[in-house]
């Protein structure tokens, strides 16, 4: 083993993981706000990257400039989601925990069920696209231009959430909606419209994702399961309801991967993750960054 | 669905009450079960494979003017003039579920025989499944060599397994070196399902018997989000030949990441199934010029033999595809297993098991390549020749063998 081989390891590992801090993070902010799990991110991922597909195939818009489209779409549909369906199960009288679950879990199935009947089961991709395909090798280290780009739309996001969240009213007020949902009504915050706003964002956030990665991976109903399980862990991992703690995960979990498969045979190389994830959890069970 | 072990009692009472029955009565209709993932990863691989069968039962239940078994009349004279009806089952490409839905075929909707199943981890379960029943179990696009060597009386496949079309590749490697052209070490890139593990287990047996050396020999899990680490490998270990065994999403993911990492390989040999598919030409066909997979179908055959072309056609209309090498075999395991139903006489499981057990159906009645159908004591087709295809010019073409060839193979590929 090179050290070039372990570099190039890393490199690939560190890309792949903060595209995969962007993914889980609005998984991360929806429970952090309201407790909630949202079983479709998958598909909230899937219907990104098919939004982007469209948009390139029958506008011939590149994705890199979809993205924001996809992403002031995902929010609507995000914000769609609860008031149409969260907001209601969060209200149930009796196992209001199963309901949330199987809510998002049935629309997660749904969505799936829909893409496979209208889009077909078809594997789709973005055949051309300004960075489509383009590498830039520096000392014999490759580094795709997507992923990069991704890298930089995941680095962007964060700095811009943080911002978000920290120095703007609407931050303050998800805040304190996270910290008490009750207490927030008697100043005047309409929760319904705070929860319905991060679920906006949750979306566009993983909506932006969506729409990088269709620059360079295949598009099909099913494409979410795989980026969804890695997104759970990545939350878990970085700490429950912790943003920042989705960005670190992100990276954790990306690099594990890229160095277990230096190591073991690479059919193994998701054992590194949970052995990572188990050991986090027996000594900070609250995950890396988490508050709760 | 749930089904419960009395269900399945009752289910397998009653047809073990009906079948005498059903056999001394006049049959209208044979009911044979195919079962496919019409959902999940791959569904449309069970979405082409349901137009291959429709294809096939056009040809069977009406009149037409091929030279294949069971073509020239309507329905089955056998069974005076019975037409066949296909029920579809959803397997979702998971073997406990395909389990399930051979035993509801079999026990609710009284189903002679099973095709299937595209994922050879799938037929294992079924296989299994119609060999409790008593059922034949027709294997049409599995190719794992495991299947058939599991002492199965049901079990029956006319195409090629992962052993014989490994075969064909190292013949082929062989010829090439006598030409000059230097193979000396592989690199095998196989999925971690039985599929891709057996077909590794085959290419690293006939490497070592015949003195080719195995520089990578990467085992990576299905439907992964990322093959970097994987493609690293095997640029690091810069074999003369790469051999993946995929399936279409990881086969796309392969290619691009390949392109992204800068490596390029003299050349591939794939073990078809994604490297078959046009999903994965249409979105890296243009870094894929020169690559060679196996087949056990050749659209070059339509020169020598017209019905090829015409039954393309056909298929082509419902589809939109041409025929490849998954949806030919679908194709021919239909015609396969009606021609022995119609020689049985009837609709019972042992009465066609013996009738597929003494088919001979000469090559030149089939679509296919082959030197004919004629099955062995374990149920498999040793007879059937593959092919190995090159992607030129955004088509395949036959490079090998000699006697199907109808072009020198490019090598090293682009």
């Amino acid at each position: 083993m090179t050290a070039e081989t372990i570099i190039q390891s890393l490199a690939s590992g560190l890309l792949m993981g903060l595209l995969y801090g962007l993914i889980a993070v609005g998984l991360a902010l929806i429970f952090g706000l309201m407790d909630v799990v949202n079983f479709a991110h998958g598909e909230f991922l899937m219907i990104a990257m098919y939004a982007t597909f469209f948009l390139f195939a029958f506008l011939a818009v590149d994705p890199l400039l979809a993205a924001p489209l996809v992403a002031a779409a995902l929010f609507v549909f995000g914000a769609a989601v609860y008031l149409l369906i969260v907001r209601f199960a969060v209200r149930a009288k009796a196992n209001a925990g199963m309901v949330q679950i199987f809510s998002t879990f049935g629309l997660a199935i749904v969505m799936r069920g829909l893409a496979q009947y209208f889009f077909t089961p078809d594997y789709r991709s973005v055949t051309h696209s300004y960075l489509g395909g383009k590498t830039v090798s520096v000392a014999g280290i490759f580094l795709p231009v997507p992923q990069l780009a991704g890298a930089a739309v995941s680095v962007a996001a964060f700095v811009g959430l943080y911002f978000f969240i920290n120095r703007t009213d609407f931050g303050r007020a998800l805040e304190a909606t996270r910290e008490d949902a009750g207490a927030v009504a008697l100043v005047g915050i309409d929760k319904n419209r705070v929860f319905a706003l991060g679920w906006g964002l949750g979306a566009a956030l993983v909506g932006l994702a969506g729409a990088i990665m269709a620059i360079f991976f295949y598009i099909y109903p099913d494409v979410g399961a795989s980026f969804a399980l890695i997104a759970y862990v990545t939350v878990a991992l970085g700490g429950f309801g912790s943003v920042f703690g989705a960005f670190a995960g992100g990276i954790v979990v990306g690099l594990v991967e890229a160095s277990t498969a230096l190591i073991l045979p690479p059919s193994l190389k998701s054992v590194g993750i949970y052995a990572v994830y188990l050991l986090v959890v027996f000594i900070r069970p609250r995950g890396l960054f988490g508050s709760i | 669905m749930t089904i419960t072990r009395r269900n399945v009692l009752l289910g397998a009472t009653a047809t073990a009450a009906l079948l005498p029955v059903a056999g001394r009565a006049q049959t209208t209709e044979v009911v044979i079960g195919v079962t496919y993932p019409f959902s999940g990863a791959s569904a449309q691989q069970g979405v082409d494979a349901q137009k291959a069968y429709e294809t096939a039962l056009e040809v069977i239940n009406n009149k037409y003017d091929f030279d294949l078994p069971l073509a020239n009349d309507e329905g089955l004279a056998g069974l005076g003039g019975a037409k066949i009806r296909l029920v579809y089952a959803d397997h979702q490409g998971d073997p406990q579920k395909g389990r399930a839905e051979a035993e509801r075929l079999i026990t609710q909707e009284k189903v002679s025989a099973i095709v299937g199943t595209y994922q050879s981890a799938v037929a294992v379960t079924v296989s299994q499944t119609c060999e409790r029943y008593q059922i034949p179990f027709v294997s049409a696009d599995n190719s794992s060599p495991s299947l058939h060597t599991r002492g199965l009386k049901f079990f029956f496949r006319a195409a090629p397994h992962d052993e014989m079309f490994s075969k064909a590749m190292f013949d082929f490697y062989d010829a090439m070196k006598k030409k000059g052209t230097k193979i000396e070490t592989l690199a095998l890139f196989h999925e971690d399902t039985i599929f891709g593990t057996d077909s590794a287990n085959a290419q690293t047996k006939l490497a070592n018997a015949l003195g080719y050396k195995i520089v990578a020999d990467i085992k990576y899990r299905a439907n992964s989000p990322s093959l970097s680490a994987e493609v690293q490998q095997l640029k690091v270990a810069n074999a003369d030949v790469l051999m993946p065994s995929s399936y279409t999403t990881d086969g796309i993911l392969l290619v691009k990441t390949m392109a992204e990492l800068g490596y390029k390989p003299n050349a591939i040999v794939a073990q078809a199934a994604g490297f078959s598919e046009k999903a994965l030409y249409d979105a890296v066909g243009d870094k894929l010029e020169g690559v060679i997979t196996r087949g056990s179908f050749s659209l070059d055959l339509a020169a020598k033999r017209p019905m090829v072309g015409k039954i393309n056609a056909m298929f082509k209309e419902k589809s939109g595809k041409d025929l490849n090498d998954n949806t030919s075999r679908e194709f021919m395991a239909l015609i396969v297993l009606a021609d022995a139903i119609n020689r049985a006489k009837s609709t019972e499981g042992e009465k066609i098991r013996a009738a597929l057990a003494a088919t001979e159906i000469p090559g030149e009645q089939t679509i296919m390549p082959w030197k004919r159908v004629k099955f062995d004591e374990m149920g498999q087709n040793n007879d059937a020749d593959p092919v190995l295809l090159q992607y030129i010019g955004g088509k395949f073409v036959t490079i090998s063998p000699p006697q199907a060839a109808v072009a020198e193979a490019v090598w090293p590929m682009k």
